[in-house]
């Protein structure tokens, strides 16, 4: 059995993670024993759908998956009165390198997760919700499974949720491998069984989703946050994090560091405090020299910039985004060319094809790494680089693949010129050989 | 004769009334498919499609796209190992290097002399508070050193099952309802 790393605990931060680690919690009968289910009758009984709604809008919560869509807005984009089916469809395809918090939150928590989605099911008028699970989760696969029989047991996931004459259901698909399913709409072509390509918008899931009907598309952190929100009201939640971006959320910190773990962390909070002090720094006589504050896609940040807190606003103006709260810690015996050629490589592979900039613009940047870092580099492979960054980005491709990568060069080069040139232009490399000073 | 075994067959034709549009049935039908058969065959791949209504080459198509189908033998255990920046930075290159000498082959996708083992490199696997870490027998492995590899090798050589329910995080053992014996049927 693995240890717990990461938040557990009473503490104020800990809105989503209090009772992580409970023997148990994972059972319905212990959920519900901490409070669990409350959120959901409350949202049944005493509050109508376009309340649940405005709930969410006034606690300010944005999505946990990456882009960071403000979720009550979301909500609202969906006419819960149009006639026939609609869908809520769960984003549970992790695979942003370096996060890990979904499956924290679904092996700790699914109930959590259960409860979030049916509240959401109802505020937006749907009755079948699918959760789109990546197909190496086979742990919180199966805890999830059993989370839903045990809510169908009690009558939760049912036709009469707690006898209210609203059906609520919920189903499993699993995915095959593919980073492209995150992204929503690859992930709805995956869904209705086809290959995993984004589709041009409009029209937009909430009026043409999963099926070809109106459809919520939430990743789970998301979801998971909606009972703790009915429960202590929009504004309370609100008064965590910033002003601009409030709440809490769940940064995977990796890499480098003495204590990798997902830990929960007040939005606002500064990288300082979240890799020097919750994951205890780099090891003994080594120093940060560069980190992803959100994921891979998540342009680099040098340690010079530690002091950067970890809302969307503060990490606009640093150039970066706070992503899928993936913090990915390197210490100074790391070159940041391999690191990049490294992530290069897994844009080139994971690009799905359809969009001409991201499938050629990949491999074109994968062979330059190459070059430069087998000591046959110059100076056109550095402008080479520039160039296909640049062409990466911007609107060219349908999805966010496609700038992922160009993020990657594009962020690297800029705090980290020398390493490059050393590479291209020296054929050499520095790292380590610089005598490190504790 | 069928490469899919007639049950099997008959599962994947139920398989399209579980969604709303029956194509979905698509990627759970290839499942069963490479369930039984350990990797996906051309046959395999055209009777899920006769079973399905659909072309071959679509379902063909869907099975090339994702990575977790597999279109060659990979021996009875396959070694998903992260390499991706967590776990590279942690020692996943070297890792991988040892679970080459741990079950004997060369490359990716070579299946050892004894049929039992392949690896892959493959991209992140969310567990990175866990790095360096990998997939196999559908379970994840944490903290992974040389001597962690050779042990589980050695398990599964040995003829040690694969675990088919993995132990989750933080929890206490439920207890189990009394196996049936034969006799009280």
């Amino acid at each position: 059995m693995p240890e717990l790393r990461g938040s557990s605990g009473d503490q104020p931060q800990h809105v989503l993670t209090r009772w992580f680690g409970t023997a148990n919690l994972h059972t319905i009968d212990v959920y519900e024993s901490k409070g669990g289910y409350k959120a959901l009758r409350k949202a049944l009984f005493d509050m109508s759908p376009s309340d649940i709604t405005n709930e969410v809008k006034t606690s300010g919560l944005r999505g946990r998956g990456g882009a960071g869509f403000a979720t009550g807005v979301k909500w609202s984009f969906i006419n819960r009165d149009a006639p026939g089916p609609k869908y809520v469809v769960v984003n549970a395809d992790e695979s942003e390198p370096g996060t890990a918090k979904d499956r924290y939150i679904l092996e700790n928590s699914p109930h959590m997760v259960v409860e979030g989605i049916l509240i959401a099911a109802y505020a937006v008028g749907a009755n079948q919700a699918w959760v789109y699970i990546r197909g190496e989760y086979d742990e919180p696969y199966r805890m999830l499974t059993e989370a839903i029989e045990e809510a169908r047991a009690k009558g939760y996931v049912g036709p009469k949720p707690f006898g209210k004459d609203y059906p609520l259901d919920i189903r499993l698909y699993r995915g095959h491998g593919a980073y492209i399913c995150g992204e929503e709409t690859a992930l709805l072509e995956s869904l209705e069984g086809k290959r995993a390509q984004p589709r041009s918008r409009p029209p937009f899931p909430a009026v043409k989703g999963a099926w070809g009907r109106p459809t919520l598309l939430n990743n789970v952190e998301t979801l998971a946050t909606v009972p703790a929100i009915i429960n202590l009201g929009g504004a309370e939640y609100a008064k965590l994090g910033t002003a601009k971006n409030p709440g809490t959320r769940l940064l995977t910190v990796s890499g480098n560091v003495r204590k990798p773990g997902v830990y929960e962390v007040e939005i606002g909070a500064t990288f300082r405090q979240i890799i020097m002090e919750l994951a205890g720094g780099p090891p003994e006589g080594r120093r940060v020299k560069v980190f992803w504050p959100g994921g891979s896609s998540a342009p680099v940040l040098p340690e010079s910039m530690l002091d950067v807190t970890s809302d969307a606003e503060a990490l606009a103006a640093a150039k970066s985004m706070g992503g899928s709260g993936g913090v990915i810690v390197m210490d100074d015996s790391h070159c940041v060319v391999e690191a990049a050629h490294r992530l290069l490589q897994f844009y080139s592979y994971e690009s799905c094809g359809k969009c001409t900039p991201c499938r050629i613009g990949q491999d074109w940047a994968v062979r330059t790494y190459e070059r430069i870092l087998g000591d046959d580099g110059s100076q056109v492979d550095l402008d080479i680089l520039q160039r296909v960054s640049d062409g990466l980005q911007n609107g060219r491709c349908l999805c966010g693949l496609g700038d992922s990568g160009g993020w990657v060069i594009d962020s690297t080069l800029r705090h980290f010129r020398e390493e490059y040139e050393d590479h291209a232009l020296r054929h050499t490399c520095n790292v380590g050989k610089v005598a490190v000073s504790a | 004769m069928t490469a899919l075994s007639e049950h099997v067959l008959e599962e994947i034709r139920e398989l399209p009334g579980r969604y709303p549009q029956p194509r979905s049935a698509v990627m759970p039908a290839l499942d069963l498919a490479q369930e039984e058969l350990g990797h996906l065959t051309p046959e395999a791949m055209s009777e899920v499609a006769v079973a399905l209504e659909l072309d071959p080459g679509y379902v063909e198509g869907v099975a090339t796209f994702y990575s977790l189908f597999h279109l060659e033998p990979i021996g009875k255990h396959r070694l998903y190992v992260c390499t991706n920046l967590s776990c590279m930075i942690r020692g996943a290159y070297g890792i991988v290097d040892h679970v080459k000498k741990s079950i004997g082959v060369g490359k990716p996708d070579e299946v050892s002399a004894d049929g039992l083992f392949s690896y892959e490199e493959v991209e992140c696997l969310g567990a990175c508070e866990y790095a360096p870490m990998m997939r196999l027998g559908h379970r994840y492995h944490y903290d992974l050193t040389p001597e962690k590899i050779d042990a589980l090798v050695a398990d599964l050589r040995s003829g040690k099952k694969e675990s088919a329910a993995p132990v989750g995080v933080a929890r206490a053992k439920k207890p189990r309802a009394p196996r049936k014996k034969k006799a009280d049927a």
